[in-house]
């Protein structure tokens, strides 16, 4: 599915996500269309918060005259409804569909919202994903060509965020085996998982690794891309920052997946101060340390490489 | 010079193949440390990522550890050199195997380890001057055996050395000394 509609995109995509609510994802994904639009590249901001957006806000825009309710409800195109921002190059399609539950997003209208988002006439495309693990808000985040995961340095949000890549792999390992034809095989293991001796994700792909070597070739090509991009937000100590590359390193050693650690952003006053200005957080506090943290981990998204860690290399 | 045969290792410790020995060593720290406890960071795995799973973690990092430091150790400090396949390079511990840790031999390993002594006083927060006694075993300069202990224990955890086998070749160094020592006896 995801693969044909692949080779008809515009843009690069990333999908910004992490599990739990108020780790700041819709605040760093208006961040990070801030930046590249300041780069003069021509940038969209999707809201997908389905139930909850308040992308818009971030922006200052009161009551968006169009937003996704639109598409869903009256079959509008998703490029009629930009609205733009007093940023050059940067406009948004915001997400006030409280008519809309999440649940009722048909897997056709789904499609076509995948392949108008890949069709976007721009040079980026930042989609802010809701909070929880909802199968719509995986598939989202699973068609960008950078995974975006935001955590706090907290209990809570670690729990949610491992929960949220783990659904999302075993997602793209479902898609993956689908597209090559073993459509009922996963499932139909993980049902009778107590018999195979399997009590998670990982037993099972390894298991299906170990047991047809064909899967495992493909799985091992397929997942190959899966690599996450990981901000750590609202730091408050030399400590928070090494905490995730801890989380990097028990990712990569349990899960076996790709994780680039791209940034940690200093908690600071000055983002709820401006949200409540409802102005664009750049453009006002740009000499915050947290803004330059921002504006670093922008930079290590666009170039693929990590964040210089406190003391020297991770 | 290639490195490509310890590419192996370098990954497991999560460090770049450029890595210094200062890198290798910190990553080994910071590593050993995060799957020998029950942080927030393993805690929600802790069903899935069982101890078993845990220990053999552990054991690769130890390993990795360990030829990494054998293998650099063993570079020859031309690049134009060349580098043997099967290196029979020694890692640091290994070489001291015999040796007892004096104030000498801690100075040895840390030196080759590349670390400066005012790191490691503002990382541990010691005073340089007691560092320096404590490599050069001027027992006199030293604190009382109870602290002297804490502070050994930091400093040999953080050149990664077995601390047990440091404190007990060391405080047996000092001990003796105090024995010896004229005068006043508490």
């Amino acid at each position: 599915m995801t693969q044909a509609i692949k080779t008809a995109k515009e843009g690069e995509i990333w999908a910004v996500g992490g599990g739990k609510g108020g780790t700041g994802k819709t605040f760093l994904s208006s961040c990070l269309g801030t930046l590249l639009a300041r780069k003069g590249r021509p940038t969209v901001l999707v809201d997908m918060d389905i139930g909850g957006a308040n992308l818009h806000s971030f922006f200052g825009i009161e009551r968006p005259h169009h937003s996704l309710t639109s598409f869903f409800e009256m079959g509008s195109q998703l490029s009629d409804l930009l609205v733009r921002t007093e940023i050059d190059h940067l406009s948004l399609i915001t997400g006030d569909i409280h008519s809309i539950a999440s649940d009722t997003i048909k897997f056709s209208q789904k499609l076509k919202l995948f392949r108008q988002i890949m069709k976007l006439n721009a040079q980026f495309v930042i989609i802010d994903l809701g909070a929880g693990s909802h199968l719509n808000t995986l598939d989202t985040f699973l068609i960008a060509d950078k995974m975006i995961v935001v955590l706090a340095p907290e209990v809570i949000a670690i729990e949610n965020m491992y929960h949220f890549i783990k659904n999302s792999l075993f997602r793209k390992v479902k898609q993956t085996l689908k597209e090559y034809g073993f459509k009922e095989i996963v499932q139909h293991i993980w049902d009778r998982r107590q018999n195979y001796g399997i009590r998670n994700l990982k037993e099972l792909i390894d298991y299906l690794k170990d047991r047809f070597s064909y899967i495992g070739t493909i799985l091992d090509n397929e997942l190959a891309n899966f690599r996450i991009y990981l901000i750590l937000n609202q730091v408050r100590s030399k400590q928070d920052v090494l905490l995730g590359a801890s989380i990097k390193s028990v990712l990569q050693k349990y899960l076996g997946v790709e994780i680039l650690y791209v940034g940690a952003v200093e908690y600071n006053d000055a983002v709820w101060r401006s949200v409540r200005e409802r102005k664009p957080f750049l453009l006002n506090y740009l000499s915050t340390g947290c803004a330059k943290d921002i504006e670093t981990l922008g930079e290590n998204i666009l170039k693929e490489r990590e964040i210089m860690m406190p003391g020297g290399s991770m | 010079m290639s490195r490509a045969h310890l590419a192996k290792y370098f990954h497991v410790l999560e460090i770049p193949t450029e890595a210094t020995l200062r890198d290798v060593q910190n990553a080994y720290l910071r590593l050993k440390r995060l799957y020998s406890d029950h942080s927030i960071v393993l805690a929600p795995l802790e069903e899935e990522f069982t101890d078993k799973k845990r220990l053999k973690v552990l054991e690769e990092i130890e390993e990795a550890y360990h030829k990494l430091l054998a293998g650099i150790h063993a570079e020859p400090p031309k690049a134009a050199a060349l580098f043997p396949e099967e290196s029979p390079g020694v890692p640091v511990e290994k070489n001291l195997e015999n040796m007892a840790y004096s104030g000498v031999a801690l100075r040895k390993v840390r030196e080759r380890l590349g670390i400066d002594l005012n790191e490691i006083a503002k990382e541990l927060k010691l005073r340089l001057d007691l560092l320096r006694a404590v490599e050069d075993e001027r027992f006199e300069a030293l604190p009382e055996e109870a602290y002297l202990k804490g502070h050994l224990k930091n400093y040999a955890r953080y050149l990664g050395l077995n601390v047990d086998r440091v404190l007990e070749d060391y405080l047996g160094r000092y001990v003796a000394w105090k024995a010896k020592k004229p005068g006043l006896k508490r």
